[in-house]
């Protein structure tokens, strides 16, 4: 398993105040990997860095062995699945998907079939014709990723894509994402503000606060082996916290 | 990606270039005539100050009374369960489709000296001067505070009331903690907006204003009958004055704007009084509306109304021999580019306004958009004819174009910067991604989910630039004079009759233009909903 995408010495500041600052980490080929923090830590900015729909002040980004600190978003072989997902509301879900395709030279051609083969992958063939307005919320999400990934990247970035839907439905697509990972073979860096989320998904998990990382390891290693008294308390109190009163509650 | 940022800087340059022209340097040219002696001269003169007080205090009694009327009909067709709430609302407006002048010749049809009424009732009318002014102000602009605050009561959130309820809190102080909280910026702009209209019209008190002088109809005077541009410069300065305090105090307003939309529909009790109530008011109001545009009818097709009540067609005869056909052409020849470049320049200004982040010409751009709102159109035309009268644009179709453009651009642009906000704040970063420019993206998703509100900015140019009689008045030449102009003259040469199926055939082509806007939009809705 090779280094997919490498990050070193990355900062960014906003109006002299520091977002990131001095960010260095790896992300393996076909890793799930999980960035974990509080509003306001620097994770958003991160991936929006990454994909490259925002500048930065210094550090490398490479992909591959490849610089692509100033490569164009579209250039970048990733995709990114945005918190409210924003599709087009005036297409369906089959357009959606197929839009990018239609201006790309080297599948034009074959837009249609690509994008209907995706769609059948992502389950979603029954929906075709539908526009976004007609699907529920974890059908919305499968059509975001399934525009993404009608580009083939072999990186899909994702900003919080749970927090507009319930309880229920985040378990079904955690799930979901996951199998369209393995289906995909593709490597996934995964945004979230939630424990669970960030333990129950990923093969590891970057914990951040203030622009900096504190702790990047396996689940297991951050829960039993916090970096320090931030990480316990964010991640191993909290979680301990919600195990002892589900416990409470049902008495299991 | 430098390819589009080019793109992008020369189409902000170029919107910025576009307004210097049409709306800076015009007004640049009225100050400039402004002379510190005539100013002098101006303000010795004991007429003058009787002026500003006439202006004043015919204004202030039509804002309480427009806002007042206005506020009653918004609560009749959101806040009661009176049925027809839509036909309620088009009849409402219909004043909204003629220009300022017809309201005047409608009233004088029914209250002048030989008006229905006054012959009817045997009294001498009383009509020309303050009360003539007043009402026809009041017809003039009820609609528009009626629109303004009918759409924010829409927009009212019910939990506050079902709190206040179930707090015990007495119904008036509801109304003053609850109601106020939510209605009082719409009813300060709705106050502002009035305001504004009336004290800058000069077609009401041209028709039925008698010996009371405004400041509009002295500017309009000094201006088209002495050509005194420097005297008209000043009162100009005046009339822009209180556009510029309301400008100033919506811009704070609207920095800390956000009520949002309801959360909660409000539910309406039943109650048969005040249903009662508000259905007979709405039926005073539609009825008077009803009656001074039914008077155009009469007039149009009586011979000689009170004396000879058999019907004719000699009239409209008049009227076309007149030239109407060539009139109504230019108004078309003028309305529908308007609408078309109008609606193009202020969709492209708002996409670049609502869809940039944090650039400075952004903020100039929409400040400059929001700010030709303040302008009032006999004011915006006074300038266009001091600035561009030497050049090639004098006298051509060209300049009434341009002036109306800009005259009407605040709203539409409104409108489009608003829808455009609603738009998801991802979508150019989605594009990004995928690879797909801004351009591309515009016309794909952009325009599609806003046809709506395009034909609604297209049918807003096109029907103020039907009526106004304001910009275009200091701007026309004969070859060039639309229909609404027609009315001025025939008003003024006493051809009532002429100038009533005039007034007739502006309202029946908005309503004409109105129907198609609507049928658009509907299409547009069921195509968003499939």
């Amino acid at each position: 398993m090779g280094i997919k995408l490498s990050i070193e010495h990355l900062s960014k500041s906003f109006g002299g105040k520091p977002v990131l600052e001095d960010i260095s980490f790896a992300v393996n080929d076909g890793e799930f990997l999980s960035i974990l923090g509080a509003s306001g830590c620097g994770k958003t900015t991160l991936l929006r860095i990454l994909i490259g729909i925002e500048g930065f002040d210094g550090g490398t980004i490479y992909k591959d062995g490849k610089n692509i600190s100033s490569a164009h978003p579209s250039d970048r072989g990733m995709g990114i699945v945005f918190q409210n997902y924003a599709l087009f509301p005036n297409m369906t879900v089959l357009q959606n998907v197929m839009y990018a395709l239609k201006f790309d030279p080297a599948r034009r051609e074959h837009a249609r079939d690509i994008a209907l083969d995706i769609i059948e992958k992502v389950g979603l063939g029954e929906q075709l014709n539908k526009k976004p307005h007609k699907l529920s919320g974890g059908q919305q999400q499968r059509v975001a990723i399934a525009r993404t990934l009608a580009l083939s990247p072999d990186i899909v970035l994702f900003d919080e894509p749970m927090s507009a839907l319930d309880a229920a439905n985040r378990l079904t697509l955690r799930r979901e994402i996951k199998d369209i990972q393995s289906k995909f073979g593709i490597t996934m860096i995964y945004v979230t503000h939630d424990q669970e989320e960030a333990f129950s998904m990923s093969e590891r998990i970057m914990v951040m606060e203030g622009g900096k990382i504190l702790q990047l390891d396996t689940p297991k290693e951050v829960y039993h082996h916090p970096a320090n008294d931030f990480v316990h308390n964010f991640v191993t109190v909290h979680l301990e916290e919600k195990i002892r009163s589900i416990q409470e509650s049902t008495g299991v | 990606m430098a390819k589009s940022r080019v793109f992008s800087k020369s189409v902000k340059f170029l919107l910025i270039a576009f307004f210097a022209v049409t709306v800076f340097l015009p007004l640049a040219a009225m100050f400039s005539k402004v002379k510190l002696s005539a100013i002098g001269g101006i303000l010795k003169n004991p007429q003058f100050g009787k002026t500003v007080l006439n202006s004043l205090s015919v204004t202030l009694a039509a804002t309480v009374a427009s806002v007042l009327i206005a506020y009653l009909l918004a609560l009749a067709v959101n806040r009661s369960r009176i049925p027809c709430k839509r036909l309620i609302t088009v009849l409402a407006t219909l004043p909204m489709l003629i220009p300022s002048i017809s309201h005047g010749l409608g009233l004088t049809n029914l209250f002048g000296y030989n008006g229905l009424f006054t012959k009817l009732l045997g009294v001498e009318s009383g009509l020309y001067g303050f009360t003539g002014i007043l009402l026809g102000s009041i017809l003039y602009s009820f609609p528009v505070a009626f629109l303004m605050l009918s759409d924010a009561m829409q927009y009212v959130d019910a939990t506050p009331y079902e709190a206040a309820e179930v707090l015990g809190v007495p119904p008036v102080n509801r109304f003053f903690t609850v109601t106020m909280y939510y209605m009082k910026r719409p009813l300060v702009s709705a106050v502002f907006a009035v305001f504004t209209m009336v004290f800058t019209d000069y077609g009401v008190p041209l028709a039925v204003g008698g010996r009371f002088m405004t400041l509009p109809v002295y500017l309009y005077t000094e201006v088209i009958g002495l050509l005194n541009f420097s005297k008209g410069a000043f009162i100009g300065f005046i009339l822009l004055l209180p556009a510029v305090i309301t400008f100033l105090l919506d811009l704070r307003k609207k920095e800390s704007e956000g009520l949002g939309f309801a959360t909660k529909r409000l539910h309406i009790k039943k109650n048969r009084l005040r249903d009662t109530l508000l259905g007979v008011f709405c039926a005073l109001v539609i009825g008077f509306v009803l009656l001074v545009i039914g008077s155009f009818a009469v007039m149009t097709f009586l011979t000689k109304y009170p004396y000879d009540l058999t019907f004719t067609w000699s009239h409209i005869q008049t009227v076309f021999s007149r030239g109407m056909g060539g009139y109504f052409r230019n108004s078309l020849i003028i309305s529908l580019p308007v609408a078309a470049i109008g609606t193009a320049v202020g969709y492209i200004t708002a996409y670049t306004t609502a869809r940039t982040k944090n650039a400075l010409v952004a903020k100039v751009l929409h400040l400059t958009a929001i700010a030709s709102l303040a302008i009032p159109g006999i004011v915006l035309g006074l300038g266009y004819v001091i600035c561009f009268s030497d050049s090639f644009l004098k006298g051509t179709l060209l300049i009434l174009v341009f002036v109306n453009i800009i005259h009407f651009f605040s709203s539409p642009y409104m409108m489009a910067h608003n829808a455009m906000k609603k738009l998801n704040p991802n979508f150019e970063d989605v594009g990004k991604t995928l690879g797909i420019g801004r351009v591309r993206l515009l016309w794909d998703v952009f325009v599609p989910c806003t046809l709506d509100t395009i034909a609604e900015m297209f049918g807003y140019f096109f029907v103020n630039s039907m009526i106004t009689i304001s910009a275009v008045a200091f701007l026309y030449s004969s070859q060039t004079m639309p229909l609404s102009l027609m009315i001025n003259q025939m008003e003024s040469s006493m051809m009532f009759e002429a100038a009533a199926f005039t007034s007739l055939v502006i309202l029946l082509s908005n309503v004409v233009a109105k129907g198609i806007i609507s049928l658009v939009k509907s299409y547009c809705k069921r195509q968003y909903a499939k």
